[in-house]
């Protein structure tokens, strides 16, 4: 049976989009863990975690740009940076260059800053679901 | 990793379409159709745009 939206909003938790967007930016799927969605969770944990670690084994450039003179490379960064702290930790731990000889550098590059767009995505459903706006 | 375009297209059309049936669809049977059907639209559509370039020289 469909839920009504008074139903949703009778759990809302206003309180908790703060801390839930913060989390779904730190981890993928982390917002929805926080908002005890477990499936969601780990299906965002799974798939977005999967598609920055291939695209990180893929030879993906990970070095962060900031600036407007290059507005792509801006844009394709914080599409990247949008993933939180998997993709800091993969910098800090020495993927940031990538490989651009590598057959697989512009596979790599896509399946990160997807992955980093889909955790945008996230974020709002996490916002939304701690606002009662969806089950 | 072993380079195939085909299968890196499986790959990231199957993740992407599970993470948008998630979003989009509220109950287990609507996900599966959703996300069966971007995966299908993902493929095809690659496939199709392919052929189309083909005769196009790189």
């Amino acid at each position: 049976m469909a839920e009504t939206r008074p139903a949703a909003a009778l759990r809302a938790r206003p309180a908790a989009a703060v801390p839930a967007c913060l989390l779904a930016w730190l981890l993928p799927g982390a917002g929805h863990l926080f908002l005890r969605r477990t499936g969601k969770g780990l299906l965002f944990l799974g798939a977005i975690g999967a598609l920055f670690a291939m695209g990180v084994a893929m030879d993906a450039r990970l070095q962060m740009y900031i600036g407007f003179d290059d507005p792509l490379a801006f844009l394709r960064s914080l599409a990247q940076m949008a993933l939180g702290a998997p993709y800091f930790a993969a910098r800090a731990l020495g993927f940031d260059a990538g490989l651009v000889t590598s057959v697989t550098h512009e596979y790599g590059n896509t399946f990160t800053e997807v992955g980093g767009l889909l955790n945008i995505l996230v974020i709002l459903d996490a916002f939304d679901i701690a606002m009662g706006r969806k089950p | 990793m072993r380079a195939s375009h085909l299968l890196y297209l499986i790959v990231f059309s199957a993740l992407v379409s599970a993470v948008f049936a998630t979003l989009l669809r509220d109950d287990l049977r609507a996900r599966v159709r959703f996300a069966l059907g971007a995966f299908g639209a993902f493929v095809l559509a690659a496939i199709a745009v392919g052929w189309l370039m083909y005769p196009f020289p790189g």
